[in-house]
């Protein structure tokens, strides 16, 4: 695809403004009303995705140029999909989201990069990761347990850290935990360590397709060489690339579960008990790339033609993408499953959950704006009353702690998998 | 005429840098509208770029600004959630005043049931924030997403519950607005330091510079806070919202009922209309889903409570037995009625009294609307208006033609001409055929059964160039035969010539207002800082 190919979802904007807020049915308080951390922090309509599609047609007819403001305009922004879902409230002919990362491969393209950005890219290049570490200790996390090296052996199921809990030292507990509980359940399970690479969605989202579809293809190879059927993995990023973008790039075929999922199996089969009591009130945070971009991919070919005169009809009926088949319940069923826990809700939830502001190489070239949208998330789920943030990603989990830090919030956050771990 | 370095500094000093900017790929986002296409020569979707755009934050900048404005002849427009075209520039030398940063709900008075605002508060946060207390807002037919000041000051402001909460012009209370020459108008009670209950007095009623239903259009001045009156809310504190998106439902407490009605003639749709008014019966009342068209709409909203359909299987839909025996049952002569007993007996007292109409009428509930399913799909629907968006849900493009307020009767004779010019339009190919009869109508408002209209609309596909020119056809063909996109749309619009406009704006109830309109303007905005694109005069008396 090219950005002229999203023409007719450009042209299709009608600056309804539902992508600055959450869906309006969903609306309980002023204060919690906004989805779009990009236009809430800097206002001007075209921070929006509407005004993000304008930018786009405006640069297609060669109305704007390719200027620092609009490169500015492209990149800040976390990518977190609210737009997409409330867009499709009303609307079945336009893909909000897409059209934003194809902005972002033609400015990349064309040279306008973020050199934040591109730090980034070459630390992917050279090191496989995103993280500017080095690749030889990539694999460090796991030292200790007793798992398959996937270099050597074959395995049914693949473990896959990330980046972030592969060398983030304060969070990696949560990776080995969730390695732990896969070897406990007895299933076929072993890890690429060093070999692992990243998995390329940051570097999509950041506009640079051809080193994601390098990074993927690494990954893909290993896992077919070690006879790999199933990916799991903890980290909600590496979880949609693997889900949405590996078919949908590369034609990839395998089964790809967060953690969460994997839990929650093990929990309704009586296959895992949480006996342990944590007194404690806890509200969770739906990570974007789990929930609304967490929707599993649908290979589609067909035709289309035109109905009651001008209505575009596919067939067979295209795949949609609107956030309402996202990974949401899994999450919640384990925290529901954790005696003595009380979870409560925040106002944006699902499809509307406010996003964590780390995505979209946003942390990476804009950190202020960053850690302000982490802080929004943390003063909605203080405002529930409750002590501890859950989540179900290392880059969410990071941000918020950032973000509380910066600001001396008392609220605590930790990975869901933290909390299984002490209720076994 | 660009901004000179001068005034875009004066201008910079008041908002601070990072709240203004020339950048063309920013003012291009403060071009672009729904429907501009219909209009623009080229059938862009860009219309003219302002000068600049400004986001002030105070009442006190927004003064500021308009003061450079008259000092440098500059013209200024507001905007706040701007989703209509007379919120953009109309000619050169406009700069954009975006107000979303002005977004608080400053007071909500419970005991007097009313609410300040300031502009970028949408309908659906202050609607959340007053239900908590036991009370409702009126929220305009454009929906949940726009803001309740524009609608009660800028812009027409009819919607689903002015049966109940009036129109937007009805609930205006005391406002302060910067005036076109940059005084600070405080009106009614609060001009005498008394708050903000009253929106007349003392003395003379300023009211009317918001040109009632007409609103201001951005012309004159930029409105800073009012207050909206509150209307009583007999249901829970949060509107128990389920589902998932974008099939979202409400099951709400057994004095709420949502109906679909149906009459059997446009004579009987009439009369029900004015018992319904006459009992004071209903919450909310509106011919709401017959926007998508007499054809399609049974099988659309079918489809639209169903999260895993999308239009793909809308042709499967409109082809089963059963939707087609609904659409049958429906056509024409149906509306959406909410009845909301503030007791159960209330409710009690409604069903019987709506029960007496319709006998007397002739018209019953449809059955399969009132399932649990739709049912609970309408109540949503009706109190919170999230989903407005649906107007262009077909291919992207929407442009309507109205019969102006007045009674169901004045109303009802017009719209077998109304379907039948769309009907002949849609048959040319190049429209969505929705069967004729898209006409979307308000049922009333409290002011009386004198505020009912029709917007037909015109569902077209904003990317063929061949579908925008079959909209502009429909538009003047329906300007043509006398019906009329609102005044203050520009004659560009329907595709009059200036002398057509001229004409059908002297068709329309006590025309005189409108060059008295022009002369205050005039008088109060001498610089003419006000882009006065909605600000219509007849300037000669046009002969019949």
């Amino acid at each position: 695809m090219a950005l002229q190919d999203y023409r007719s979802t450009m042209l299709g904007c009608t600056r309804c403004s539902y992508c600055k807020w959450i869906p309006f049915a969903q609306v309980k308080s002023w204060r919690f009303a906004k989805g779009c951390p990009s236009v809430d922090y800097k206002n001007f309509h075209t921070y929006s995705a509407g005004g993000r599609l304008n930018a786009a047609l405006s640069l297609l007819e060669g109305r704007s140029g390719l200027t620092d403001k609009l490169q500015e305009i492209v990149f800040q922004c976390q990518l977190c999909g609210n737009c997409d879902v409330t867009c499709k409230v009303c609307r079945y002919d336009m893909e909000p989201l897409e059209t934003l990362r194809e902005l972002r491969f033609k400015l990349v393209e064309d040279g306008q990069v973020i050199p934040q950005h591109r730090s980034a890219i070459n630390s992917l290049i050279k090191q496989d990761n995103m993280v500017m570490k080095s690749r030889t200790t990539r694999g460090n996390w796991a030292e200790g347990l007793k798992v398959k090296n996937l270099n050597k052996e074959s395995a049914e199921i693949v473990f896959h850290a990330g980046c972030q809990f592969s060398y983030d030292e304060k969070l990696r507990e949560t990776a080995r935990t969730a390695l732990t509980l896969l070897i406990n359940s007895g299933v076929d399970v072993g890890i690429l360590g060093q070999e692992e690479h990243c998995c390329g969605g940051r570097a999509y989202n950041m506009g640079y397709n051809k080193e994601f579809i390098e990074s993927a293809r690494s990954n893909i190879q290993a896992w077919t060489k070690a006879g790999v059927k199933q990916v799991i993995t903890s980290c909600s990023d590496c979880y949609h690339t693997f889900k949405r973008l590996y078919p949908a790039e590369i034609g990839a075929d395998f089964e790809i579960l967060h953690t969460v999922e994997f839990i929650d199996r093990l929990i309704k089969t009586d296959k895992l008990k949480l006996t342990n009591n944590i007194p404690m009130t806890v509200t969770y945070h739906d990570p974007c790339h789990l929930g609304r971009q967490g929707e599993p991919y649908t290979p589609w070919s067909g035709t289309t033609k035109k109905v009651f005169g001008q209505l575009t009809k596919h067939e067979p009926p295209k795949p949609r993408y609107n956030g309402a088949r996202g990974i949401y319940d899994a999450p919640r069923n384990i925290l529901k499953a954790i005696p003595g826990l009380h979870l409560v809700e925040m106002e944006r939830i699902k499809e509307s959950a406010w996003c964590c502001g780390a995505g979209g190489g946003v942390r990476e070239a804009y950190p202020d704006f960053s850690l302000w949208t982490a802080g929004e998330r943390i003063e909605e789920a203080e405002s529930t009353g409750a002590e501890a943030l859950i989540t179900a990603c290392p880059w969410c989990e990071k941000n918020f702690l950032d973000a509380i830090n910066e600001k001396n919030h008392k609220i605590k956050v930790f990975d869901i998998v933290e909390l299984v771990q002490q209720a076994i | 005429m660009a901004l000179s370095n001068e005034a875009y500094r004066a201008l910079e000093d008041i908002t601070g840098d990072e709240n203004i900017s020339a950048e063309p790929v920013i003012l291009d986002s403060y071009a672009w509208m729904h429907a501009n296409e219909v209009q623009t020569p080229d059938r862009s979707g860009f219309a003219r770029r302002p000068e600049a755009v400004l986001l002030p934050g105070s009442a006190e900048e927004v003064q500021a600004i308009v003061k450079v404005c008259n000092r440098y002849r500059i013209k200024c427009k507001a905007f706040s959630t701007g989703w209509v075209g007379t919120a953009l520039a109309s000619t050169e030398g406009v700069i954009i005043l975006d107000l979303r940063r002005m977004n608080r709900i400053l007071e909500i008075d419970e005991k007097n049931m009313f609410a300040v605002i300031e502009p970028y508060v949408a309908g659906a946060q202050l609607q959340a924030e007053v239900m908590k207390l036991g009370l409702n807002c009126h929220l305009i037919g454009a929906g949940a997403g726009c803001s309740p000041l524009a609608a009660a000051t800028a812009a027409t402001g009819n919607g689903a519950d002015s049966i109940f909460m009036g129109s937007s012009s009805e609930t205006l209370l005391g406002m302060e607005f910067v005036m076109p020459d940059g005084t600070i108008l405080r009106t009614g009670s609060l001009s005498a330091g008394l708050g903000w209950f009253c929106g007349d007095g003392p003395g003379p009623s300023l009211r009317g510079l918001v040109r009632g239903k007409l609103g201001n259009m951005g012309a004159f001045g930029v409105f800073t806070k009012c207050a909206v009156k509150l209307a009583p809310w007999p249901g829970p504190e949060k509107i128990p919202v389920e589902g998932t998106v974008p099939a979202y439902y409400a099951t709400l407490p057994d004095n709420f009922k949502a109906y679909t009605l149906v009459l059997p003639s446009w004579n009987a749709y009439a009369d029900a209309l004015y018992k319904i008014y006459d009992a004071e019966i209903g919450y909310i009342a509106h011919r709401q889903f017959n926007m998508l068209g007499e054809d399609l709409w049974p099988a659309f909203f079918a489809m639209y409570s169903d999260p895993t359909k999308s239009l793909d299987d809308l042709e499967d839909f409109v082809n089963k037995p059963e939707i087609q025996e609904l659409t049958d049952e429906v056509r024409h002569y149906a509306f959406q009625l909410v009845l909301v007993g503030m007791t159960l007996r209330d409710i009690e007292y409604q069903e019987k009294v709506l029960d007496k109409i319709l006998a007397d009428t002739g018209g019953h509930r449809v059955a399969a609307m009132s399932e649990p399913n739709m049912e609970q799909f309408s109540a949503l629907y009706f109190l919170r208006l999230p989903s407005k968006h649906l107007n262009y849900v077909l291919a992207g493009g929407k442009t309507q033609y109205f019969r102006p307020d007045g009674t169901p009767d004045f109303a009802i004779e017009a719209a077998p001409k109304m379907i039948e010019i769309l009907k002949e339009q849609q048959e040319k190919g190049f429209l969505i055929k929705t069967g004729g009869d898209s006409l979307m109508s308000t049922v009333t408002g409290i002011g009386g059964g004198g505020d009912f209209h029709f917007e037909q609309f015109v569902a077209f596909d904003r990317a063929d160039i061949e579908s925008i020119n079959a909209a502009k056809s429909c538009a003047q063909a329906a300007g043509q035969a006398g019906f009329f996109i609102v005044p203050s749309m520009p004659p560009a619009l329907i595709g009059l010539s200036k002398d057509e406009f001229q004409k059908a704006l002297a068709r329309l109830p006590q025309p005189a207002r409108f060059n008295w309109q022009w002369k205050i303007k005039q008088m109060l905005d001498p610089n003419d800082v006000g882009d006065s694109r909605g600000y219509m005069t007849i300037e000669e008396t046009p002969k019949e």
